[in-house]
């Protein structure tokens, strides 16, 4: 019977996906009207090193167009990531990641 | 008043009057309330040290929400996987920075290191997230909506009264947000 054959498929598409190491995710984080600028902008500073201006374009991103792709990496870094902005209490989500840009 | 937040040798310093201090103290114990797990921590050692709730439920107070949101958009499954394995420690997270910022509060004059500066900021903002949800502020417009009740002599109604703390509570905030990004240029 054919239905048998479904599961193994499952698991093997599950398994690639698991041990894969190159796809790239990503972090979201969201634009609201309550986290201050200068907030978001230092998070972006002290969490993720990142540069004055680098964390100003960012900032400005979230601001402007209601999102940004702050980070990108593995799924584990990813998740430590949006663990640590919920923390700080940045809206944000993980995905897997599309073009980088 | 209270005095802005400023940056010098020592650290950053502050000053609240009693009045702002003891409004702070309630405002930081109130979301503590809120982020207390309803159940113990789990009966599994393993489990309770690594933080595993399997019985963890999206909160139904869209505050709460707010301060433990979803880390995936889209996918309720993957959400509330997530959940399990990190809102407890999100949790204390947040509760340990809420009861640092109350501990300080103790003292007579607030000076704070980098470290103690950021459980300030993370405390006053999950503060502002709740109120920010309590008086509605969905976007922009909503924001100024709040930003303009400025006066306490008019805070007749408890929106009017939240608003005002709202806008104290930012303002404090900001305050302490410019004296940390200028330390970080400093740092530098």
């Amino acid at each position: 019977m054919s239905v048998s054959t479904a599961p193994e498929t499952d698991r093997e598409a599950s398994t690639r996906e698991l041990i894969s190491p190159d796809i790239p995710w990503e972090l979201i984080v969201w634009n609201d009207p309550v986290n201050l600028m200068s907030y978001v902008s230092y998070v972006f500073q002290s969490y993720f090193g990142y540069s004055e201006a680098k964390a100003a374009k960012l900032m400005l991103e979230v601001h402007t167009e209601g999102k940004s792709a702050v980070a990108h990496g593995s799924k584990e870094k990813m998740e430590a990531h949006v663990v640590a902005m919920h923390g700080f209490g940045l809206w944000a989500t993980v995905q897997k990641g599309g073009p980088r840009g | 008043m209270a005095k802005a937040f400023s940056a010098g040798r020592r650290g950053i310093t502050g000053f609240l009057e009693p009045a702002e201090r003891d409004l702070l103290r309630k405002l930081f114990a109130d979301i503590i309330t809120m982020l207390e797990p309803e159940r113990p921590a789990h009966e599994d050692p393993l489990a309770a040290l690594i933080g595993l709730d399997m019985e963890v439920q999206v909160p139904s107070d869209p505050a709460l929400l707010r301060l433990l949101p979803h880390a995936v958009k889209n996918d309720d499954d993957s959400a509330l996987e997530f959940r399990q394995l990190t809102e407890r420690s999100l949790r204390e997270t947040k509760i340990g920075a809420l009861r640092a910022a109350s501990l300080s509060l103790e003292s007579e004059k607030l000076v704070l290191d980098p470290e103690s500066a950021k459980l300030w900021a993370m405390a006053l903002n999950d503060v502002r997230l709740v109120l920010a949800e309590r008086l509605e502020i969905r976007d922009e417009e909503d924001a100024e909506r709040v930003h303009e009740v400025q006066d306490w002599d008019e805070a007749d109604d408890v929106e009017s009264y939240l608003s005002l703390v709202y806008n104290f509570v930012t303002w404090l905030q900001e305050s302490l947000l410019q004296a940390m990004l200028s330390e970080l240029t400093r740092g530098k």
